[in-house]
């Protein structure tokens, strides 16, 4: 059985640009600031669009905002 | 709080409320030899109508409810509200409209059942509304479960 997600950097690369609030981020991306906490706490997984958006007023290259884990769970087998 | 979930936690709320008022004067009928066709038909008129007129009513004090908290917490005198959808907000919708579609067609499912029972059809009606009502307010609470839980 396997488990996916998807986990961000968001929280830190606010704070490494300037402390930006979550209201900032949220008004430059067009989203809520809901959204942004939603994705910060890992309960929302942006579409590909706003993952750009984001990473874009970053300045920095999707891959440092986003990370695809995928977590394997060994079964066992009889 | 954000308004997205204001404004599904007071449409829960009427739908509650107008539910409850169709099971009282369903079971008021019932009671009182009134369960005919025309009571049944005037009461479902009534219900669909409350349900317009409440929930057009509830986005508009949420609106101004939301207004004034803003402006008090940021003393400002045009407090900016967060009343757009997002793609979030949007997703969540989509899901509760499917959980509500799914309640309903249940509900006609059901509804329809009466007739194998040799139930007059105008229990079938009755039990319409009834689910109708059950649908919306569980695609509420799935929206409000989704805001909360995530996904």
């Amino acid at each position: 059985m396997s488990k996916s997600r998807i986990s961000n950097n968001i929280r830190k690369l606010r704070f490494l640009n300037e402390e930006m609030t979550q209201q900032h981020l949220a008004e430059k991306v067009g989203v809520t600031r809901q959204t942004i906490i939603a994705m910060e706490q890992g309960k929302y997984s942006p579409s590909l669009e706003l993952a750009f958006r984001i990473a874009l007023v970053f300045g920095v290259p999707l891959e440092e905002v986003f990370s695809y884990d995928a977590v394997t769970e060994k079964t066992n087998e009889a | 709080m954000s308004f997205q979930q204001k404004n599904i936690t007071v449409s829960l709320a009427n739908f509650t409320l107008i539910l409850g008022f169709y099971l009282f004067r369903v079971i008021q009928m019932i009671q009182s030899d009134g369960f005919t066709s025309t009571s049944i038909f005037r009461l479902w008129g009534i219900t669909i109508g409350l349900a317009i007129v409440v929930t057009i009513i509830g986005t508009i004090l949420t609106h101004i409810v939301s207004a004034i908290i803003e402006a008090i917490r940021t003393g400002k005198d045009d407090p900016k509200i967060e009343d757009f959808e997002d793609e979030r907000d949007q997703l969540i919708d989509l899901r509760g409209t499917r959980v509500t579609y799914f309640v309903s067609s249940v509900g006609v499912f059901l509804s329809m059942l009466t007739f194998v029972f040799d139930q007059p059809p105008l229990v079938m009606f009755t039990l319409l509304i009834f689910f109708g009502l059950v649908a919306q307010i569980v695609g509420d609470i799935s929206r409000l479960v989704l805001y909360r839980r995530g996904f």
